[in-house]
């Protein structure tokens, strides 16, 4: 497949925003694609820059303060450096986004249904009529029971798990090509959660899209991406198909990130391999490797000189690492 | 096994109602369980599960409706005024968001040494070299950050200061309300080591409530589970983890994410939501939404019983074999 026909082609792209106590370099020069009908994981801790790059694929930036340069291409159309009016030709149809906070991604004093139809008659100039028969079917297709009646409720009557269903509903109001879900299931219940993410998985077959998952929690994208990014301090440290980043992880941080989670099938009182320190201050960035600091394999040469992603033995996994971790022979099943 | 010890809380059918008449809500319906020296008993439950309204009404932040509260023979639930204060002093709470439960104005050290000047147990030097020890003990330099305020620290260093302070008092048992769920793994990892460091050290009991399942099961050594009020199901937590005997218990781990591409596809999920705590549903709270409920389930409300040495369940028709 040529990088043209690809649904979402990410190249060299920075986001820097400008404060008060400095330049602040949230996003650092990412590159990433993504083809039709593909997951992709994006994994990191707060303050990675995995909500800053989904918001700069969008074209969400706030209108000040603010420095976007690279490209995306997104079934064609550059996101970067064009104005709102034109992006708004492509949110919705093209693109849409899934916050992580279902209530303050709805209007607490508006019907849900009015929410989900007003993308149908803007967007899509759907008479009231077609339109609110089309919302209906939206909810009943994210699996709200009794939608007829759902359809009139106000955010408030519903509860967590639901509305993350109504933001749902509304970002596939106009059918777009590519879902972002940024922590989609943070602050939600397990059960409820593996309830959103099946549904998620189930909508992306039916029609056809492709999703982006952002998320802190490595246990959400292992069995439901395809490939992952895993991100430090604005950079992609490591980089490829799933089952690659998780067996065959040449970074030490994605390795201290996995070690770090507590798991249900270890015994009780496992002594967790803690990361010392914490994140750096994006501000005031080492020179070297973000991750040297916390790193235990650090060497002089990660203190003075950043790596840059390399291409691995195996195809698309890369990592940015002076000394990785030894390749591990395949894991006998 | 931790049978034959005496227990430090004997929790009795414990009830915490909220509002009155027909808008009532039982946020706790009943709830016994003992915490035995030197263990940590682990409480989970989705959200209004009421997990977090059974910790605070441990420390009487929230009155208990009725039942009773013994801690190492002393009736809590009757206490009032200085008696409850007293008693208050061996038993401490830490709370979910770090940073809120910091005040933002005042310095580290006078944080930590609050419980001290309260009591006026200690002054002067005295003071000083405690809240010293109890810094250095959770990882913060007290010559380096003692003078600095709440509000400079990140949410990590927050929750080492609460440690810190809920320690100040040797308190015997701690209250640990979701304390990690607000940080990041790597931070998280750093607390809980921390948490199992000082629990040797100090001889703590702890009751450790979390919404994480992999979380809770690091920590305790019996877990219990509750559904809507009620527990559903306590035992030792490598069993009960292993071979879970309430129907929920099992949808709950089986939802539990695993963070390796080869584990197995996820099973039957639980479908629907809890049912809302003001009409809660007739006999077993569950029987909404179990696929093995029958007639029995609505008529009767099944009781907490053995069904192992030290496994106790609430299910007329558990997953696993009763065994004496």
């Amino acid at each position: 497949m040529s990088e043209t026909d690809r649904l979402l082609v990410v190249e060299d792209l920075s986001t820097t925003f400008t404060t008060p106590s400095g330049r602040l370099p949230a996003v650092s020069h990412i590159s990433l694609s993504l083809d039709q009908n593909e997951t992709l994981g994006i994994v990191g801790e707060s303050g990675s820059g995995k909500t800053v790059l989904a918001r700069t694929i969008m074209g969400l930036q706030p209108r000040t303060n603010v420095e976007v340069t690279g490209s995306v291409l997104l079934n064609g159309h550059q996101m970067v450096g064009v104005s709102e009016a034109e992006k708004r030709n492509y949110w919705g149809t093209d693109v849409a986004m899934v916050f992580q906070d279902p209530m303050t991604s709805l209007n607490p004093v508006m019907r849900v249904g009015r929410q989900i139809d007003e993308a149908l008659r803007v967007r899509m100039n759907m008479p009231k009529d077609a339109a609110r028969a089309r919302a209906i079917e939206l909810l009943e297709l994210v699996g709200i029971p009794s939608p007829e009646r759902r359809y009139r409720a106000y955010p408030g009557q519903l509860s967590g798990g639901m509305r993350q269903r109504v933001v749902i509903a509304t970002a596939l109001a106009c059918s777009p090509q590519l879902l972002i879900a940024d922590e989609p299931t943070t602050g939600l219940d397990v059960t409820i959660q593996a309830q959103i993410l099946n549904l998620i998985d189930e909508l992306k077959e039916r029609l056809h899209m492709s999703v982006v998952l952002i998320t802190h929690d490595l246990g959400v994208v292992a069995t439901r991406t395809s490939r992952i990014i895993v991100m430090y301090a604005g950079r992609v440290v490591e980089t490829g198909s799933t089952r690659d980043v998780f067996h065959r992880m040449r970074m030490p941080y994605t390795r201290a990130l996995l070690e770090s989670s507590p798991k249900v099938t270890s015994p009780s009182h496992t002594r967790l391999h803690a990361i010392p320190g914490r994140p750096p201050n994006l501000v005031n960035l080492p020179p070297g490797c973000s991750f040297a600091p916390r790193c235990a394999s650090a060497t002089q040469r990660c203190h003075e000189e950043r790596p840059e992603l390399e291409v691995d033995s195996t195809p698309g996994h890369a990592f940015a690492c002076w000394n990785p971790l030894p390749i591990r022979p395949e894991r006998v099943a | 096994m931790t049978i034959e010890r005496t227990p430090l809380l004997k929790v009795r059918d414990l009830t915490v109602t909220f509002g009155k008449g027909h808008h009532a809500v039982s946020a706790v319906a009943g709830v016994s369980f003992d915490i035995y020296e030197g263990e940590t008993l682990g409480l989970v439950g989705e959200s209004g599960c009421g997990k977090s309204t059974t910790g605070k009404a441990l420390m009487k932040i929230v009155e208990p409706t009725s039942g009773t509260i013994d801690l190492e023979g002393v009736e809590v639930t009757k206490l009032r005024g200085r008696d409850l204060r007293n008693a208050r002093t061996r038993m401490q709470m830490i709370f979910q968001d770090p940073i809120s439960s910091l005040n933002p104005r005042r310095r580290v050290k006078d944080i930590v040494a609050e419980p001290l000047d309260c009591w006026k147990s200690v002054a002067g030097d005295e003071r000083a070299a405690i809240v010293s020890k109890l810094l250095n003990e959770v990882g913060i330099d007290p010559f380096v950050y003692g003078n600095r305020f709440a509000r400079q620290f990140s949410g990590g260093q927050c929750q080492r200061i609460s440690i810190a302070r809920s320690l100040a008092m040797r308190p015997k048992m701690l209250i640990c309300d979701e304390m990690v769920s607000a940080l990041d793994v790597s931070v998280q990892a750093q607390i809980l080591n921390l948490l199992s460091d000082l629990k040797d050290e100090y001889g703590l009991t702890l009751l450790f409530i979390a919404h994480d399942l992999a979380v809770v099961k690091n920590v305790s050594d019996r877990v219990a589970v509750m559904y809507l009020g009620k527990i559903c199901e306590v035992g030792p937590s490598d069993v009960l983890y292993d071979a879970p005997a309430h129907p929920y218990t099992k949808f709950l781990l089986g939802a539990a994410l695993e963070a390796d591409p080869d584990a197995p596809t996820h099973g039957e999920v639980l479908q629907g939501e809890p049912p809302s705590p003001i009409n809660p549903p007739s006999g077993c709270r569950f029987r909404t939404r179990c696929p093995l409920a029958q007639e029995r389930c609505a008529s009767e409300e099944p009781v907490l019983s053995d069904i192992a040495p030290g496994h106790q369940v609430a299910c007329h028709f558990p997953l696993i074999s009763r065994r004496d």
